[in-house]
């Protein structure tokens, strides 16, 4: 996989004060990158760094190998970005709010800016003021600016906030969309993991201007990790008694179900030796390690929201 | 090139789409019609129309004005007298007040219009921090200081264009109420030393055009303020006052040597043409020129050094 974006050691302060404190990452072509931490952590001032609004005080950042920091011009080429809330001219029609970044483009063809619209849905409301537009729709006219030049990295800033959930399931599935069959790269950041949890490949985990961890979604359940089992079973007592006895687990009965905690790998196992031992058995739910208890260990409590 | 005139397309796009903007014409127009029928009912001009024996009433004229000077003691009347005379001499009956001198007279309306420029200055820069939209406005393939340039050169268009409009509506307004002189009539006025005749046409240009220095030095003084405070209220504010304030101020300094120094000292170009006197001694029109650089370059230096220098943090 080749890299769209490289973070290298990148830092900013402030006056005296450092906001970031040497970011290393890089994000994969095609990859749905999760930019996640509390408020206040210096994910806005990350991506604001990543589009050139805010000056990189030592290090760099390479988009596409192109450094935004030397040539800001032809690396920003590359990205479409909604940074914080997408605000647009509320005075002039979404048409001519389109018209107007297609314009600092070169080669944008109406097509192109219709071909958007179409994408995200806006054609009955295109030629209505943006002031007249529900937050929903304001949305996805930020991503259709974003989308009009065919950037090969999209950048979203907390691209959920204020949306009904009907709105951030439509948002997710653009994204999913994008990443998997036109090969963009997607950042999105949030302060909600589990905003972010169901559309990112992978997670990075910021504090205190720090990259604390990525994590990988899909990496989070392998043979040897624990899981949780939860039985529904005919006779609860005889289950705990065979699971302590035969395969040394602890086991507790919770709302009716018998609850076990064992490694992936002996779930087989556990549910042959129940069937040899004549028991009726109507689920085996396996629950997930929740990415959000790493997350809460990695970042102390009370820190997302 | 292309994308600079994109970018200016952009900027008078962002401004027509207001209705703010279109209300300054609304208002301009207004003022015009109001000035034109108070001229046409209580105005003197309109009824001064000369007959036949044009000479005679000229000279009448000069001694009831020659009469009023003594009565008043000092030299009021002179340049009036002197011109009435020029007309005598020369054999040239004085036009009745028309369009082109009502035009002419409107050319004191370019005040309404720095006003407005202002306004304008203030607002183009400002306003994209205000709406969020200074985000996605910089963050294309174009450098801030193209994006900045755009920005100032659409705040002269505006102020052209208005100036312009001024010129037409003032031309119509006047033609409809006092009629129209011909195409370029001339006129008698008083110059540097002598009663002079010019064309009605150059003079309208000439004092649009030094009305302008005034207006471009009060909106890029704006426009820098909007820059470097991002807000509009505060370059608003500051410019007018200092438009309004700016002559009083130089009469308090005058006496001393550096007030020459003071835009405010230079930007009335007036001052050295026709029967004009500079402010301070030894002011020349190169000298006002040279300060009004100076003032000009530093004024868009501070803007662009801001502009292209910051960082665009949270609201």
């Amino acid at each position: 996989m080749t890299t769209s974006m490289e973070l290298q050691d990148v830092h900013k302060s402030i006056g005296n004060k450092q906001i970031i404190k040497g970011l290393n990452f890089t994000i994969k072509r095609g990859e749905v990158f999760g930019f996640l931490g509390p408020n206040g952590a210096g994910k806005t001032t990350t991506i604001r760094m990543m589009v050139g609004l805010m000056k990189i005080t030592s290090g760099d950042i390479k988009i596409n190998g192109v450094s935004i920091k030397n040539n800001f011009k032809e690396a920003i080429q590359y990205v479409g970005a909604i940074v914080e809330n997408p605000e647009m001219y509320p005075f002039m029609s979404g048409w001519k709010n389109l018209k107007h970044y297609a314009r600092m483009i070169p080669d944008i063809t109406d097509e192109r800016i219709k071909e958007v619209i179409r994408l995200v849905g806006l054609e009955k409301a295109i030629h209505e003021k943006v002031g007249k537009y529900s937050l929903g729709m304001r949305q996805r006219m930020g991503i259709a600016q974003a989308l009009l030049h065919q950037p090969s990295i999209l950048i979203l800033d907390e691209p959920t906030n204020g949306l009904d959930p009907a709105g951030i399931r439509e948002i997710r599935t653009y994204i999913r969309n994008l990443a998997e069959q036109e090969q963009v790269s997607v950042i999105v950041s949030s302060h909600l993991l589990s905003e972010i949890e169901l559309m990112c490949d992978r997670i990075g985990i910021i504090k205190n201007g720090e990259l604390i961890t990525v994590e990988e979604v899909q990496d989070t359940n392998t043979e040897n990790d624990h899981v949780t089992v939860k039985l529904d079973v005919d006779d609860n007592e005889k289950v705990k008694s065979i699971l302590q006895a035969q395969l040394e687990l602890e086991t507790k009965i919770v709302q009716d179900r018998v609850v076990a905690n064992l490694a992936k790998s002996t779930v087989p196992q556990l549910v042959r030796k129940l069937v040899e031992e004549d028991i009726a058995i109507y689920e085996v739910a396996v629950e997930r390690s929740r990415l959000e208890d790493k997350f809460f260990e990695l970042i102390g409590e009370n820190t997302i929201a | 090139m292309l994308n600079f005139i994109s970018l200016l397309k952009n900027e008078q796009m962002k401004l027509y789409s207001r209705f703010a903007t279109w209300s300054m014409y609304i208002i301009l127009a207004g003022i015009l019609l109001v000035g034109a029928l108070i001229v046409f009912i209580f105005g003197e001009e309109n009824e001064q129309t000369y007959g036949d024996d044009w000479k005679g009433q000229l000279a009448q004229e000069n001694e009831e004005l020659l009469e009023m000077n003594e009565d008043v003691g000092f030299v009021g009347f002179d340049s009036e007298i002197a011109v009435n005379e020029y007309h005598i001499e020369n054999d040239v009956k004085p036009h009745p007040y028309d369009a082109w001198q009502f035009t002419l007279e409107n050319a004191g309306l370019s005040m309404i219009i720095s006003l407005f420029t202002i306004i304008v200055a203030a607002g183009i820069i400002s306003n994209e921090y205000r709406w969020g939209t200074i985000k996605l406005l910089l963050i294309r393939p174009i450098s801030r200081t193209k994006i900045l340039l755009s920005k100032f050169v659409s705040v002269l268009l505006f102020s052209v264009t208005m100036l312009v409009f001024l010129f037409i509506i003032s031309l119509v307004i006047g033609a409809i109420f006092f009629g129209i002189n011909g195409w370029n009539p001339n006129l008698v006025q008083m110059g540097a030393n002598e009663v002079e005749e010019v064309s009605i046409f150059a003079e309208i240009f000439t004092q649009y055009g030094l009305n302008m220095v005034n207006l471009v030095m009060m909106a890029t003084f704006a426009f820098m303020i909007s820059t470097l405070f991002r807000s509009s209220a505060m370059a608003i504010g500051l410019a007018i006052f200092l438009m309004f304030t700016g002559n009083t101020i130089i009469g308090f300094v005058a006496e001393y040597d550096w007030a020459k120094y003071i835009l405010f000292a230079n930007t009335n170009l007036n001052q050295y043409i026709g029967s004009g006197s500079p402010i301070i001694d030894g002011m020349t029109l190169g000298f006002s020129i040279t300060v009004l650089v100076v003032y000009f370059v530093l004024f868009l230096l501070v803007s662009w050094l801001t502009f292209t220098k910051r960082d665009i943090a949270g609201n």
